[in-house]
């Protein structure tokens, strides 16, 4: 699945984004770049402050600023670049164009509103982008075909609930609604299985899959969950301190991780029973992102730091199954 | 081998009032969110309790720990029957029994350092002399794998596997038999999740204790625990071995939440008609059966616990011979 230009939908060029507070200034995503094409569901994955939100909130235009400040790099979509677009073209983009559908439901959900009230406000969105006339009726089984699609049993009822009384798998099949009644291109998922117990994540995934079959949405898949993301993912996008580390198939990312940050999260992934050894744990926490090291970032976790690592920060070394990796151990000699 | 808990036919109920859920006191419209479980915890072993969100595994804890009284069926510590009406018994039943909870941030006082909430506990207990205190402070923060200089520490600066592991040590402050984690490391990243698990186990081993286990992520379910119980609806649906368990899955339900399980070997989700993995939940009969694939006409009855030889019990009729 290379990047054919025809078929790209999304390009994301060296993103380079700092948070600017009073005290301190901070980068969050240094030459970030990202592909996706027409139907495909790409992820990324990373541990907590990797940037892989904020990189999600830069495509879909949300971040504040301040304290966000662009420092370089473009976000084409469909040959426009959001970046240089005014607030009110942005507006049109976002629904239609790019949906997202945030971590916490319950959050993410008017707690005052039925579901049938926020499923209207998106599609007030989508009648005024294109202009359409719906009566009250098709826009009652519009919501219900939905709710119908995401597999929910009786939608009738649902849509007369508060968020507060339907289950998390619900909840976050409602803001999963509320992001495709509006037919995006793209659809941005953040965290949604979090929290969710196996069962409910597994349909959760199998509904997201099939509506990406039927209808071609195209998704950026966030999660720290590498096998969840494995599950679903045709490529993924492996982030550390605001890097793309690694970028490959999914199957190439699994199987033959390069860069030894992806070994190590596969590593620390339970898998045997209770008499197994221990678990091969990365020493140290996520990184400070207002103490970065020189050189590579991983540096001070790598069990395979050379000095080189220590001085320069690497450049991306293409593997010879062609994913993409920011490791000096890949540098042909 | 000793059981350090024995629970017999655990019932714990909720009134339910005008949508509200109050500690159950008596009389009323009462919905039993634990219903008759039993299990036992063995010394120096963990037991594993795994299920969906509100199947009560959580609420089993606060049992064990005396925030919630039974309504009937027997909690058994170290041999001594418990009386939850008894406060003798409750503070027996927290001298032996410490808690993580899921939480990090919501379980540690923001106020105190945490010297102090270790302290707390420890003072609670009243197996210390006051002057020892410092120096068994200092001992368990070293146990749990703290800096001695996050003793003077606020819980704000410090991250979430630090966090957990201040939980941790004022659970252990107290030399206790049996710590309960309830999801200690669903908040956490992967690699920091592999240290914290990676210690519990150390401590399991060094300290000799059992763990009350409880985690939705059966990967960690199975890594962490010998025994393991699987919740549904407040009702114990198997219990036995983790191996056999896990590799050889009797009821229905298990044998499904096992086959949702994300390995390491790439396994793409398939889109299948399948809207039987809808929740819910049986009123009459077996708790599972409105859902269950392999429902048939005995399952209007609630079934009982077989035993299925090897310490493996699972309540489904579809076992009734074997």
């Amino acid at each position: 699945m290379t990047g054919d230009a025809r078929s790209e939908l999304l390009k994301v060029r060296d993103l380079t984004l700092d948070y600017a507070t009073v005290d301190a200034r901070v980068r969050v995503l240094q030459n970030a770049s990202l592909t996706i094409n027409k139907g495909e569901i790409i992820g990324i994955v990373g541990e907590s402050g990797s940037g892989k939100t904020t990189l999600g909130l830069a495509i879909i235009g949300l971040l504040d600023s301040p304290p966000a400040e662009i420092i370089d790099g473009s976000i084409d979509f469909e040959g426009k670049d959001l970046l240089k677009l005014t607030y009110a073209e942005l507006s049109q983009v976002r629904g239609p164009g790019i949906g997202m559908v945030f971590q916490e439901s319950l959050a993410a959900l008017n707690p005052v509103y039925r579901t049938d009230t926020q499923l209207k406000e998106s599609i007030d969105v989508l009648r005024k982008a294109q202009k359409l006339e719906f009566s009250d009726k098709a826009e009652l089984d519009m919501m219900i075909q939905i709710l119908n699609d995401l597999r929910l049993d009786r939608p009738e009822w649902v849509l007369k609930k508060y968020p507060h009384e339907l289950s998390g798998g619900m909840r976050q099949r409602v803001s999963i609604a509320m992001a495709i009644v509006e037919r995006p291109k793209l659809l941005i998922l953040d965290e949604v299985t979090t929290g969710l117990d196996v069962y409910v994540q597994n349909r959760i995934l199998r509904i997201l899959k099939e509506l990406n079959r039927r209808t071609g949405t195209a998704m950026i898949f966030i999660t720290h969950d590498l096998l969840v993301a494995s599950q679903i993912c045709d490529r993924l996008y492996v982030m550390y301190a605001g890097r793309v580390m690694e970028e490959g198939i999914t199957e190439h990312v699994m199987n033959t991780p390069a860069h030894p940050y992806t070994q190590k999260l596969f590593a620390a992934i339970p898998q045997g029973f209770v008499d197994a050894p221990p678990l091969p744990a990365t020493k140290g926490e996520a990184p400070d992102l207002r103490k970065l090291p020189t050189g590579c970032k991983f540096n001070p976790r790598c069990p395979l730091a050379m000095e080189k690592c220590m001085k320069t920060e690497p450049p991306v070394f293409q593997t010879e199954q062609g994913s993409k990796v920011l490791c000096w151990l890949l540098e042909k000699q | 081998m000793n059981n350090i808990v024995e629970v017999n036919n655990l019932t714990v109920s909720f009134i339910v009032r005008g949508g509200n859920l109050l500690l159950f006191e008596r009389g009323g419209g009462m919905m039993n969110v634990v219903n008759d479980v039993s299990f036992n915890v063995r010394e120096g072993e963990t037991f594993g309790l795994a299920g969906e969100t509100g199947s009560g595994k959580s609420v089993i804890a606060w049992a064990l720990v005396g925030l919630m009284k039974p309504r009937s069926g027997s909690v058994r510590v170290l041999g001594k029957e418990i009386d939850f009406r008894k406060k003798t018994d409750v503070t027996y039943l927290r001298r032996n029994i410490g808690i993580v909870f899921q939480d990090p941030v919501g379980s540690l006082n923001p106020r105190l350092r945490v010297r102090e909430i270790i302290r707390e506990g420890l003072i609670a207990a009243k197996t210390f002399d006051r002057r020892e205190y410092d120096k068994r402070i200092e001992e368990v923060v070293d146990l749990v794998g703290l800096r001695k200089s996050s003793l003077e520490a606020y819980p704000r600066e410090l991250s979430g596997g630090e966090k957990q592991r201040v939980s941790l040590a004022r659970a252990i402050a107290v030399p206790r038999k049996m710590v309960i984690l309830d999801e200690p490391t669903s908040s956490l990243d992967v690699s920091v999740q592999a240290q914290v698990l990676n210690t519990l186990k150390e401590l399991k081993a060094k300290l000799n204790l059992s763990y009350f286990f409880i985690t939705h992520d059966i990967n960690v379910m199975k890594y962490m625990s010998d025994s393991l119980g699987i919740l549904y609806y407040g009702k114990l649906l198997e219990v036995g071995r983790t191996y056999d368990v896990v590799t050889n899955p009797k009821h229905p339900f298990t044998v499904r939440l096992m086959s949702n399980v994300p390995g390491l070997k790439r396994t793409p989700i398939t889109e299948t008609e399948d809207r039987l993995t809808e929740q819910g939940s049986s009123a009459t009969g077996c708790v599972y059966s409105k859902v269950c694939p392999r429902v048939f006409e005995k399952c209007s009855n609630s079934p009982p616990m077989l035993n299925l030889g090897s310490d493996h019990h699972a309540a489904c009729f579809l076992h009734e011979n074997t």
